[in-house]
């Protein structure tokens, strides 16, 4: 049997039981909406923990990792600095928004967010926010399924029927399982996408090198300037590094796939122990990407695409079995992301748009149905993307993460009562000039002063949130005294 | 009923401990520090090239920041 057809063949079982994982939650699971969108608020610490940890962790980190090691070097091991920085996230504002929605039912950012600010035009604001630069996130998932699916036959398969095959495959079983079959397949995928980057990593690296040492001399006398900053291309800058810091934790934090995970811990002690926990996992995934990116540079250094790096060295040096089981692994890595996005617009477009604007007091069962067409919708536009807009796995996430990003200030303001309250009209003025700022500084002027877009547009967004609050109308005396209220309470006790 | 200070500011002695380890952490892996002083491969550590090492320890030390705040109920 062909090599391809072996490591093809595994990648397709490993679907299959995606599926059979869908179908089996959907069995399990009830038919009302907070178990659909929320696992009915239940989730415990192992199954919360490898949920977040697979989401967290995508095509980006499997493949877009890779691909920035081989490069721009040694630079993106910064990745490590925004992972730590995610958990304290999780730690401090995480366990905020868990007990105000656990208190108030909050289902979505945009109920957490428009509730305190008495705002209609910000629900719309942040969903709208949340949709389009989660739109971005699912062209990542898409663009990095397409590429190990396309790598593993040997472009037998091209890359636009491949992201759009595992596109349905992931549609298919959030369709039928809700959140509780993604939960479930995240189990799954984030134990074995784990062995899986680490299994290949140490594979090829003692394969080709004879082991970590080996690489590192060869490196520091064939490519040094791999092993320094701002690497072969000045890429990592100081400004880069701090924007992609910023971008990466906390704007990944406040997409509202990860925000939805919040508000489905059974317990605030379960956050606090995943935000202490989860950077073990979410760093150490990143020390085999090391390994592949910059053994790819000396082994295969004229690489078109770069985040192809991995699946190639797989199919080039490891028998067919394995790349089998570790594409399999790359598979689950963008799949589990991929569904929770679409899970997470899927709810964000039901709850705040269709439920709230167009069609309110229907039955559950309606908008069940609703939300099962929009996820086949979001995959039309994400495949178009996919093909019709090719970039780098990693530009395109941090791109994801900025957009996200502008909704820090107007979290903060629910999530941390201070002596001055941000106001609606703050909010919204803070939240377009960050997107705006966000275009001027990544289209007009790319990085004024070294500086990245993320850097730029939270600056401007704080200050005029800050500015315009000081003006206008604040939330009303009931609603501060009930949220902030709630705040106190739940992290100072009466 | 209003707040009566900032939540901004931990109000606890291991809260204010905590928040200061995890800020040093996080103020010695960014620049200047890392694309200063840290910038070298030499000194050679286990055979480890001298910035990855450097900010690995970095990294574990923001963990253990983590893991000690919630060991103590921060």
């Amino acid at each position: 049997m062909e090599p391809w057809v072996i490591s093809t063949t595994l990648i397709f079982v490993y679907l299959l039981a995606t599926i059979v994982i869908g179908i089996l939650a959907n069995r399990k699971g009830t038919s009302s909406m907070e178990d659909f969108f929320l696992y009915g608020r239940q989730a415990g610490f192992i199954v919360l923990y490898l949920t977040v940890v697979a989401t967290f962790h995508s095509a980006f980190a499997f493949l877009g990792s890779g691909g920035y090691f081989y490069r721009h070097g040694i630079g993106f091991w910064m990745a490590g600095t925004w992972t730590v920085l995610v958990g304290a996230i999780t730690f401090t504002l995480g366990t905020r928004i868990w007990a105000l929605g656990k208190k108030f039912g909050y289902i979505t950012p945009a109920d957490l967010i428009a509730d305190f600010y008495e705002s209609e035009t910000v629900r719309v604001i942040v969903a709208l926010v949340s949709v389009i630069f989660t739109l971005i996130y699912i062209q990542v998932q898409a663009q990095g399924l397409g590429i190990i699916l396309s790598v593993a036959t040997g472009d037998r398969i091209p890359f636009a029927y491949a992201s759009l095959l595992l596109l349905v495959v992931a549609a298919g079983y959030l369709m039928v399982g809700g959140l509780r079959a993604v939960y479930w397949t995240d189990v799954i995928q984030g134990i074995w996408m784990y062995v899986a980057v680490w299994a290949g990593s140490l594979l090829l690296t003692y394969k080709l090198f004879g082991g970590p040492v080996e690489l590192w001399r060869r490196l520091a006398a064939e490519r040094p300037d791999l092993l320094t900053l701002p690497g072969p291309e000045g890429f990592f800058t100081p400004g880069v590094w701090v924007g992609m810091t910023i971008a990466l934790s906390f704007g990944i934090i406040l997409q509202p796939h990860m925000m939805i995970r919040y508000f489905t811990a059974a317990s605030a002690r379960t956050l606090k122990l995943l935000g202490a926990t989860t950077p073990i996992y979410l760093m150490t995934l990143f020390i085999p990407a090391v390994f592949v990116g910059l053994g790819g540079a000396l082994i295969l250094p004229e690489l078109e695409t770069p985040d192809r790096i991995f699946p190639e060295l797989l199919t080039t040096y490891a028998p067919a079995w394995l790349t089998g089981l570790i594409l399999a692994g790359a598979t689950a890595a963008a799949m589990s992301t991929l569904d929770s996005i679409l899970h997470s617009n899927m709810t964000v477009l039901t709850r705040d748009v269709y439920q709230r604007y167009i069609a309110p007091e229907r039955s559950e069962r309606h908008y069940l149905a609703f939300g099962r067409w929009v996820v086949v919708g979001l995959l039309g536009v994400g495949w178009v993307l996919t093909v019709y807009n090719f970039d780098f796995l990693v530009t395109l996430v941090t791109l994801s993460g900025v957009g996200a990003l502008q909704l820090l200030p107007a979290v903060l303001g629910v999530c941390y009562p201070g002596r001055r309250l941000t106001t609606s009209a703050g909010v919204v003025a803070g939240i377009c000039t960050g997107l705006l700022t966000v275009y001027l500084t990544q289209q007009v002027w790319p990085q004024p002063l070294g500086l990245h877009a993320a850097v730029w547009s939270l600056v401007a967004n704080f200050l005029v949130t800050i500015v315009v609050s000081r003006v206008t109308r604040p939330p009303s005396e009931a609603t501060v005294d009930r949220i902030h209220g709630e705040v106190e309470r739940f992290v100072y006790g009466d | 009923m209003k707040p009566r200070r900032s939540h901004f500011i931990p109000r606890t002695r291991a809260g204010r401990i905590a928040t200061i380890a995890f800020l040093a952490a996080m103020f010695v892996g960014q620049p200047p520090v890392v694309h200063g002083l840290m910038n070298r491969i030499e000194p050679w550590i286990l055979g480890q090239p001298f910035l990855f090492l450097y900010l690995l320890v970095v990294y574990v030390l923001g963990i253990a920041v983590l893991i000690w705040a919630e060991r103590k109920g921060v």
